[in-house]
């Protein structure tokens, strides 16, 4: 099949797909990047308006398409913006991540946190932990489309 | 071949012919033996002649509730014979605006729970020619002879995990209540599976998903699965491909049985329906028993006032990933 797919450990780099929340994490990025620290290029960002607009084929098509590890940050319980959206987010990533843990996904390539936009700090630990996961954990070939080269 | 119950049946035909002349309903839905005498499909009956095919057999297994999406557009007022699952079907679809309940009536019938054709074989030996029952007893005839089975050894998957074989909602009920069933191992499947490393659960499903012909009956059977526009047919966004590969196939079911948190009912239709026997009710039960450790227990269908727990939160409700 494809090169993408003989890639040894070695010369292999996940690629992180991270839906941050626009008023919380997405802001926490911006303080990191303006704080002027450092997270993993591994980590893509994709911003969307609050972690309970996660609409769970966005992760689905992620590990279609070349994600090795799909990261949701939002706000921290009782900071959303719109008041109630990652509440009723965390009951509906929860009930997806046993779904994709019983399909036979390894626990650690979909993870939610919540991260403040205060916490640039926070925000470039999660990023470095997540890719220091999965780069322990290889690539990840479930649900890969095999039409689907990998971008990295 | 296959009648249990020769006076269940006149009385539900009576009092649905009386209902059905009277003009108190303009469709029934009931069913009637289809092409073989192990399979009872869905009766539309709408004049007088046609309550002569109904038939309350053991292999009335199809969800009739499904069915008032359709026929509620064309007819006023529809009586519905409803089992146990049936009725929380009714339900389902009635807390999702998707039917009203003055256009219903329901007649309730209390299931003794429907036999698996396959089992039937399997424990025959032979090709069977059909069934007699009694008291809890099956004897199947086949040309070899006779053989008898414990009922309970022949039903349906779905049956078998059945806590609710009355139904919950009816205007009238016609057959003698069951009472509330005891069942020990409702998620021992579910836990064998739990219990399996990563890599084998993915190939169990990439071997049992392979199978998917993306026919879209399990969807079509399940009453949860109202939406008038459903993801795998919608075009922009194009969520589901069309491609026949693994990959596709993960995509549909994985998503089907997220659709169903906490609105699922455990019929096991989708099973049911499945042409390739897709263990598709494992899913959904993996779903069910997830939500209920996670946010209390809760049945879906039971009654319309409790919400589903995808509906609603607690502040401090408990979360599945490291972070609380």
């Amino acid at each position: 099949m494809s090169t993408a797919l003989n890639e040894t450990k070695a010369n292999w780099e996940p690629l992180i797909v991270a839906f941050c929340c626009t008023w919380c994490s997405y802001a926490g990025g911006d303080l990191a990047g303006t704080s002027r620290m450092s997270y993993p290029s591994n980590v893509k960002v994709i911003r969307v308006p609050c972690s309970g607009r996660m609409n769970p084929m966005f992760v689905l098509r992620a590990f279609q398409r070349g994600a090795d590890g799909v990261l949701v940050a939002g706000c921290h319980p009782g900071d959303c913006h719109y008041t109630t959206g990652n509440y009723h987010g965390r009951r509906r990533l929860s009930a997806f991540k046993k779904l994709v843990e019983f399909a036979g996904f390894e626990p650690e390539r979909f993870e939610v946190r919540w991260i403040s936009s205060s916490e640039g700090d926070k925000f470039a630990e999660e990023m470095e932990t997540i890719t220091e996961k999965i780069k322990a954990l290889g690539p990840n070939r479930k649900m890969r489309d095999a039409r689907w080269q990998s971008v990295t | 071949m296959a009648e249990r119950n020769v006076d269940e049946l006149k009385k539900i035909r009576d009092v649905v012919s009386q209902d059905l002349l009277g003009g108190r309903i303009d469709l029934l839905l009931g069913w009637e033996k289809g092409h073989y005498w192990w399979q009872s499909r869905p009766l539309f009956a709408a004049r007088e002649e046609d309550l002569e095919k109904l038939t309350w057999d053991s292999f009335c297994a199809v969800n009739l509730s499904r069915y008032l999406l359709e026929e509620l557009k064309d007819h006023q007022k529809v009586g519905v014979l409803v089992k146990g699952c049936d009725s929380r079907a009714f339900n389902r679809l009635l807390q999702d605006n998707m039917v009203k309940r003055e256009q219903v009536i329901l007649y309730g019938l209390p299931c003794p729970g429907m036999l698996d054709y396959k089992l039937i074989v399997h424990y025959a030996e032979a090709e069977p020619v059909g069934i007699v029952e009694q008291n809890g007893q099956v004897v199947i005839k086949t040309a070899a002879g006779e053989k008898t089975a414990d009922r309970q050894q022949l039903l349906m998957e779905k049956c078998r995990g059945c806590l609710y074989p009355d139904p919950v909602v009816y205007d009238q009920l016609l057959l003698e209540p069951q009472g509330v069933k005891e069942v020990e191992e409702r998620f021992k499947s579910i836990e064998e599976l739990e219990s399996l490393s990563d890599e084998e659960r993915y190939a169990y499903w990439e071997k049992e998903l392979s199978r998917c012909l993306r026919c879209y009956a399990c969807r079509q059977a399940c009453p949860y699965c109202s939406c008038r526009e459903c993801f795998v047919e919608q075009e922009n966004p194009r969520w589901q491909g069309r491609a026949y590969q693994p990959s596709e196939n993960f995509m549909f079911h994985l998503i089907r049985a997220y659709h169903g948190v906490g609105r699922c009912i455990d019929c096991g239709e989708c099973q049911r329906a499945c042409p390739v026997d897709i263990p598709l009710q494992e899913l959904n039960r993996k779903l069910i028993k997830d939500i209920n450790e996670l946010y209390g227990h809760y049945e879906a269908g039971l009654d319309n006032e409790t919400e589903p727990p995808l509906l609603t939160y607690r502040p401090d409700d408990p979360a599945a990933f490291s972070e609380k």
